[in-house]
């Protein structure tokens, strides 16, 4: 019984720290902003403590035009917001797959001197990084000093300030997130039996296809996952490389709180994001999860 | 298509995913010694002056074209970044080691819960905990500064840590310690003596982590830093924001020398954990 309550106290002092921590700075602010997101907002910034449904009605269509006004252009931004870092997380993962199955086939040497300088782009500055798409594309960037200098153009392109602009740079720099993953899956995979399946008269898509794809799947979901989530709610890309015309949720959600001064209405925002991203959560664990333990 | 080829190929393409992930930061580190003052990225010739003139040095550019108004604003938010990254590293180790070892070797009701609330702030979008924590800050009437910053790192930090020590403690063998017990040390001469040295690597490791993403942390610094506390990555994105210039190139050199040197601190101990 004194030693169960001995490891009780012990248990008990090296959980106090981080439970009251999180519970205070994470949990709390989390439930206070969903609280906000239901809140009217004050005439001039703050919030009136009554209940106030029209935040989401501005955002998702019921709002009547009386007391708030619907605005197409909020789930344009959404779907526009999905829609590029879909295409970030396409991008990462065609340009990774290839890659790690290449040094997935190296001599361990080479192997672990390339994973150092993958992950090493983790360890430098975000906003170092972006800067350098930032001098390449610009006007009198790189790029199109380049080409000029190859006679390809004559004026410069539009580079910056593009979809495409904002695309790269969040490739860029959630490149390790998709590539650490996949590359641990197919470190995993059983060279043995996709040779088995050559030798058996498979043509190569149908290794691919039933050998190769099950077992990086949740490798392939896990990256897919980590780079989809933080381009999602991204507002530095945007504003650096996307400017006035690529606006994405997460500029919006910043201009709410810092220019409009609309907490309510970023508050409901921002829970958005947070829904998209359970959903998400809850299809990898039911899917991935699921299927993993029934193996 | 014959192997070879297709080797090639695939040799030739993860050079071009290197080129990729490199040049753009080596053009940054070549153009900081570019001597043109206006065209950022046209060469015009060699020069240090963007170095000298960052540490104060008299230099041969018209001042019009510096950018810091004085070297004390950067090295203010320099400043205050170091003194962030090592208060938040601190708490934040300690707190995600005492929860590593909590859920590594005890066994307690709630552990599905704290594998939880481990895990999610490392996913959470980073505007939304900003925002929450600035509501959050607002409305408690904490004041917006070095402390509000300290407590937002520390929210996702403590994952890191977690994640690197519990890492580490599923790789030592458990008989050590009870070995440790069964000589009749007890547990706190047990936790020195045997596990403390053993999980050190994981530990400095998870505080190396911590380290740079306090350092490199922008978003949530961006909506709790108040007025007059900047960090270096928020003064940055304000420099970039008002114009390009010179400085900002040289400036970006120094953070990736500075973020190389700890990223190799960390490979070095890393090499001494497995050597272990």
């Amino acid at each position: 019984m004194r030693a169960l309550s001995r490891e009780t106290t012990a248990l008990t002092l090296l959980l106090a720290p981080v439970t009251l921590f999180l519970a205070i700075f994470f949990l709390i602010p989390l439930g206070i902003m969903a609280v906000y997101s239901l809140l009217e907002p004050g005439l001039y910034g703050g919030v009136e403590w009554s209940f106030y449904h029209w935040n989401y009605g501005r955002i998702l269509g019921w709002a009547d035009g009386f007391i708030e006004e619907f605005d197409i252009v909020y789930l344009q931004v959404l779907g526009r917001s999905m829609g590029l870092a879909a295409l970030t997380v396409i991008s990462t993962l065609l340009i990774c797959f290839p890659v790690a199955f290449w040094i997935s086939r190296l001599p361990a040497k080479q192997k672990n001197f390339f994973i150092f300088l993958i992950t090493l782009p983790f360890f430098t500055s975000m906003i170092v990084r972006l800067y350098a798409w930032v001098l390449i594309l610009r006007d009198s960037g790189f790029a199109n000093q380049l080409l000029e200098w190859l006679g390809l153009i004559s004026e410069p392109l539009d580079l910056m300030f593009t979809g495409t602009a904002v695309i790269i740079g969040m490739v860029y720099i959630f490149i390790p997130f998709m590539f650490l993953p996949i590359y641990s899956s197919i470190e995993k995979l059983d060279m043995s039996l996709v040779q088995a399946s050559q030798d058996l008269g498979a043509s190569p898509f149908t290794t691919f296809r039933r050998i190769v794809l099950p077992s990086v799947m949740p490798g392939v979901i896990a990256g897919c996952i980590l780079v989809f989530i933080p381009s999602l709610g991204n507002f530095v890309v945007p504003d650096l490389l996307g400017g006035a015309r690529v606006v994405m949720i997460g500029n919006l959600v910043e201009q709410q709180f810092l220019y409009a001064r609309n907490w309510p209405f970023g508050a409901a925002l921002s829970m958005v994001i947070i829904a998209v991203m359970m959903l998400l959560m809850a299809v990898y664990l039911f899917r991935v999860v699921k299927a993993d333990s029934n193996r | 298509m014959n192997r070879s080829l297709g080797k090639t190929l695939l040799t030739g393409y993860g050079w071009l995913f290197f080129l990729f992930l490199y040049a753009p930061v080596a053009l940054i580190v070549i153009y900081s010694f570019n001597a043109n003052p206006i065209n950022v990225m046209t060469w015009k010739g060699f020069t240090w002056d963007w170095y000298v003139g960052l540490f104060g040095g008299a230099t041969t550019v018209s001042e019009s074209s510096l950018y810091v108004d004085s070297t004390d604003q950067l090295l203010d938010a320099l400043l205050t970044s170091l003194k962030v990254a090592f208060s938040a590293t601190v708490i934040a180790t300690v707190m995600g080691t005492c929860a590593a070892l909590a859920m590594a070797r005890y066994r307690f009701r709630f552990k599905g819960f704290y594998q939880a609330l481990l895990f999610v702030p490392m996913v959470m979008p980073d505007i939304v905990l900003g925002i929450a924590l600035l509501i959050f800050f607002v409305g408690a009437g904490i004041s917006l500064g070095s402390t509000s910053i300290v407590i937002g790192h520390c929210t996702f930090l403590t994952s890191y840590v977690f994640i690197v020590v519990s890492a580490r403690l599923a790789g030592m063998n458990p008989l050590v310690e009870a070995a440790s017990a069964d000589l009749g040390a007890n547990e706190w001469v047990t936790f020195r003596r045997i596990t403390l040295p053993l999980i050190l690597p994981g530990v400095i490791g998870g505080a190396l982590l911590s380290f740079i993403i306090s350092m490199d942390d922008l978003v949530i610094t961006y909506f709790i830093s108040g007025v007059d506390s900047t960090t270096l990555p928020v003064y940055i994105l304000s420099m970039i924001r008002r114009g390009i210039k010179p400085e900002i190139n040289a400036i970006a050199t120094l953070m990736l020398l500075f973020s190389i040197a700890i990223a190799a601190a960390g490979i070095y101990f890393k090499s001494r954990n497995t050597a272990q």
